[in-house]
Parts: structure tokens; C-alpha cells; sequence
């Protein structure tokens, strides 16, 4: 790293919102190099001076007697009951045909919402890959698994020793160089960066929320994402049973679908056994499909039928 | 399964805004101050943002950023008093204005007072002092000041980035003056 690199990045250092491998690289740099030493010196004693400037600034205080006046106005009853929001309708003919016309918008757009919402969540995976694997940029430094798995849910973990390190695929091997939970966009992902083709490439999960929530056929074995590149990256990506996993990178797309199919099945397995959703003992066939019903409302509670479907 | 009185729960959703949000009444009052420059508006904004956050609190999820949550809606409330006065939106983008030149950045004066501190951040663009402020001031994250201005998360760190050269440019120039003149340039 030069200091270029480091004075560039000095401030998202400071505010701690850099990766743990940059912040350390940053560190390494500030023992050999005493200018960028005391430039940071120098931005550090801005900031905190600021900040103190701020807080200590009489002219910015509020006075005593609105502070009083203030928690009088809130304690009143009044102000406790949660506020309505929405539109004050004439008639209660309005407000039917209102929602109507809501019912019949929704149900047409019902079909387009999952492909929508696949491709905002694709283009998230795909804006993580650049930021995290290939810049080393990202707004919130990402956190270990474990942590990840401690505070949002069991399936972090699944992603700590699937898939393993070393995976052979049908167009070579690929290696596992980072495993870690991070932030883009507002959407957090387990990610874990390969190198694979000679390229860094990404395998990203993220939870399925609210806008995602039909599985269709074929949704659940690994796919193209988009016949064409986002961003200029390669995207294939298949549905567990309560996350999409994206696999991304700079790669040809049938190399992609090589990797993703290499590592797709013990992943949906864990993934699967981590929700409880019943798949554990299974094949990963038949949990697609009790998936896939599930998710159409067929049956309503774990399936037991084992539907079989050539691949 | 017993359920809570309605004034049971009012009370104890208020025992839990006094514990959560009241104390950094303060610090949002401050923001408030900075950003509207008149105490008079600075109460009337900080009411109502605590009104929409008392009313809204069993939205909040405790254990996350109280402070930001504050902060959050304080910025809301003032883009809507903004438009609703037909002002110009808080979301302006200035970064066409300022273009992509990063000023010269010179050496910081070793002693500088609050009062020089705050004027040479009075003096840039409010886009900027408003990132620099969540974020050195309320030590927000850059993904919670997106939220909080509405703005793209990059959008965030390049006006953090020149926002910051802009003050350094500010508090460097007085002292390049001083010096010039007490050196008879």
C-alpha cells in the first residue's frame, strides 16, 4: 500500500467503516511511513476537535426551561397514542373501492414481484462482490460468521465450513480465501470470496425478506440469474429455503453454473437443516420440492410425500 | 394470556422512551441548533421529532442506534418543514457545484480554538458540514447517515472526503494569511 492508498482512505479508517484485512494493511504502512503518521495524527486531532468544539459550544445547548417544557409536552396522554398515518376517506364507498382497486393491483403484479426483487437482490450481490472482494470498500467493516451467527441466525454458521475450502469442479479447482458477514446496500451477506479461473469470485447469501416470496420451478437448482452480465459480472444463483445464494465474478457464466453446482447441494442441506424447515433427512431433490409446495401454499405444514425430479 | 391495560402499556412504552431516547435530547437538540441556526426553530423542530419518536417508539428496535433513529427522524421532519414552506429540498446535490477539484489541502495550525473550529466548518457547503457532523460529531456510520439524509451510501463518503479537505482548506488558509502579513509579505 501506498500513501496515496492510505491518506485516501485515512478517514474511513479513522471511522473505523474499512475491512479488518485493509485496517491492517493501513497499520503496516503507519510503521514504516512517519508522514502518513502524522497526517493521520492531523486528522484525527481534526475530528476530535469538532467534536468537542460541538458539544462544548454554549451557544448549541438547549435552555433548562425547554428541556422542562419539553417532557411536560410528552408525558401528556395525548402525545402517547401511536400516530396514524393514511388518508381520511369521504365515504366508506371511497374506501372500498380503494381497496379494490389495491387487491387488483396487487394480484397483477403478484407474478412480476420475484423477479423484481431477484434482480435488486442480484444486483446488491453484485455491488457487495465489487466493494468487498475486488475494492476493498465498504461502508460497515464486515464481521466474522460466528458473530453473525450469534446475532441474526443459526445459518451464518452453515457458512463457516460450507462450502469447504477446497472445491473441485468440473472446470477446476477453487479455493476459499475469505469467509466473513458484511453490509451492502442495507442488505447484509454471508460472503464467502474464491479464487476460481484465475479471478476472485463471490458466493453471497442473503436472507429472503417480505419482497421474495415464491419459489418457482427451477428456482431452487442453480441458474443464470440474468441471460446477461450485471455489471459486467457473471450471476448465477438458486433459493434456499428462507435466503437467496448469489455466486458471482468476472467469470464465463457456464464456469459459474460449474461452481455453483459443485458446492449448491450440501449448502441447500445445511442451510435447510438450520431453519428446521424438515429437510435434514432428505434428499435435496425431494426438500426442493416439499419447498417449493410449501412455499405455494399446497400443504401447510412439513411435507412428508418425496416427489422426485430429474435434474 | 393476561394483556396489558391501555394505560399500563402507554406508561410502560414512556419508562421506556425516558431510559432509551430523553437522554440524548442534548445532543439532538444541538444538531438541531447547528443545522437551523435559530433557537426558536431549533425547540419547535426538536418537539415535533420527539413527538413523531414517542409515537413511533414501539417502532424502534432496542439494542440498534437510538441516537441515529433520532437523528433520523429529526432529518425527515426538516425535509418536511422544508418543502412544506416550498424551500428548497435537503437533498441537493452540490457535488455538481463544487465540481470533482479537491482544494489544497495545507498543514493544520497546531493550536485552534473551538470558536475557529466551528466558524471554518460554518463556512463549506451545508451538504458537507451536515455529513461531517453525523459523522465526527454524532459518530454516526456511513451506512446511517445514508439512511438519515436519504442519500446514496457513496454519495456519503465523497462529501465526507471533500467536505473534509474543504474545512482543512479553511482552517489552513487564515493561518497562511497570518503568517503572511506577520511576515511583511
Amino acid at each position: 500500500m501506498e500513501c496515496r492508498d492510505v491518506r485516501e482512505m485515512a478517514d474511513s479508517f479513522l471511522a473505523e467503516e474499512l475491512l479488518t484485512e485493509t485496517n491492517h494493511e493501513i497499520l503496516r504502512h503507519l510503521d514504516t511511513c512517519p508522514a502518513c503518521r502524522a497526517d493521520l495524527a492531523g486528522r484525527r486531532a481534526l475530528r476530535e476537535g469538532v467534536q468537542r468544539a460541538f458539544h462544548r459550544a454554549p451557544d448549541l445547548g438547549p435552555s433548562p426551561e425547554f428541556i422542562a417544557q419539553l417532557r411536560a409536552t410528552l408525558q401528556n396522554p395525548a402525545h402517547h397514542a401511536p400516530a396514524r398515518r393514511g388518508v381520511r376517506f369521504q365515504s366508506w364507498w371511497a374506501l372500498a373501492a380503494t381497496v379494490l382497486l389495491a387487491v387488483a393491483v396487487g394480484l397483477a403484479y403478484r407474478g412480476r414481484d420475484w423477479i423484481t426483487a431477484t434482480g435488486a437482490l442480484a444486483r446488491a450481490a453484485v455491488g457487495d462482490h465489487r466493494n468487498c472482494a475486488l475494492q476493498f470498500r465498504l461502508a460497515e467493516k464486515p464481521t466474522s460468521l460466528e458473530d453473525a451467527a450469534r446475532r441474526y441466525g443459526a445459518s451464518y454458521r452453515v457458512l463457516e465450513s460450507q462450502p469447504p475450502n477446497d472445491v473441485m469442479t468440473a472446470a477446476g479447482p477453487a479455493h476459499v480465501v475469505e469467509r466473513h458477514a458484511c453490509v451492502y446496500g442495507g442488505r447484509r451477506f454471508a460472503h464467502i470470496v474464491f479464487t476460481y479461473r484465475g479471478e476472485r469470485v463471490s458466493l453471497l447469501v442473503t436472507a429472503v425478506d417480505g419482497a421474495v416470496t415464491l419459489a418457482l420451478p427451477g428456482e431452487t437448482l442453480p441458474h443464470l440469474t440474468s441471460p446477461s452480465r450485471l455489471d459486467g459480472m457473471s450471476v448465477v444463483s438458486f433459493r434456499a429455503p428462507r435466503q437467496m445464494v448469489f455466486f458471482t465474478g468476472d467469470v464465463v457464466e457456464n464456469d459459474l453454473v460449474k461452481l455453483a453446482d459443485a458446492v449448491a447441494e450440501p449448502l441447500y442441506r445445511g442451510l435447510a437443516a438450520s431453519e428446521s424447515v424438515g429437510a435434514r433427512y432428505r434428499s435435496w431433490t425431494s426438500a426442493v420440492e416439499d419447498v417449493y409446495a410449501l412455499d405455494l401454499g399446497i400443504v401447510s405444514s412439513p411435507v412428508g410425500a418425496h416427489a422426485s425430479r430429474a435434474r | 394470556m393476561a394483556r396489558k391495560s391501555a394505560p399500563a402499556a402507554a406508561d410502560h412504552m414512556w419508562a421506556a422512551f425516558e431510559a432509551e431516547a430523553l437522554p440524548h435530547l442534548d445532543r439532538l437538540f444541538r444538531l438541531a441548533m447547528w443545522f437551523e441556526r435559530n433557537r426558536s426553530e431549533a425547540e419547535d423542530l426538536v418537539q415535533e421529532t420527539m413527538i413523531h419518536a414517542l409515537q413511533s417508539f414501539h417502532r424502534f428496535q432496542p439494542g440498534t442506534n437510538c441516537r441515529a433513529w433520532l437523528t433520523t427522524i429529526l432529518q425527515n421532519v426538516r425535509s418536511n418543514r422544508r418543502r412544506a414552506r416550498g424551500r428548497s429540498p435537503l437533498v441537493d446535490d452540490p457535488d455538481d457545484r463544487i465540481g470533482q477539484a479537491t482544494p489544497f489541502v495545507p498543514p493544520l495550525p497546531q493550536q485552534l480554538t473551538d470558536e475557529e473550529l466551528l466558524a471554518a466548518l460554518r463556512r463549506i457547503p451545508a451538504p458537507f458540514q451536515e455529513v461531517i457532523v453525523l459523522c465526527d460529531v454524532e459518530e454516526m456510520t456511513y451506512k446511517e447517515i445514508a439512511d438519515a439524509l436519504a442519500i446514496p451510501l457513496g454519495t456519503v463518503m465523497s462529501r465526507l472526503h471533500r467536505g473534509r479537505a474543504l474545512l482543512r482548506a479553511e482552517l489552513g488558509a487564515p493561518t497562511q494569511s497570518l503568517n503572511r502579513r506577520r511576515a511583511g509579505i
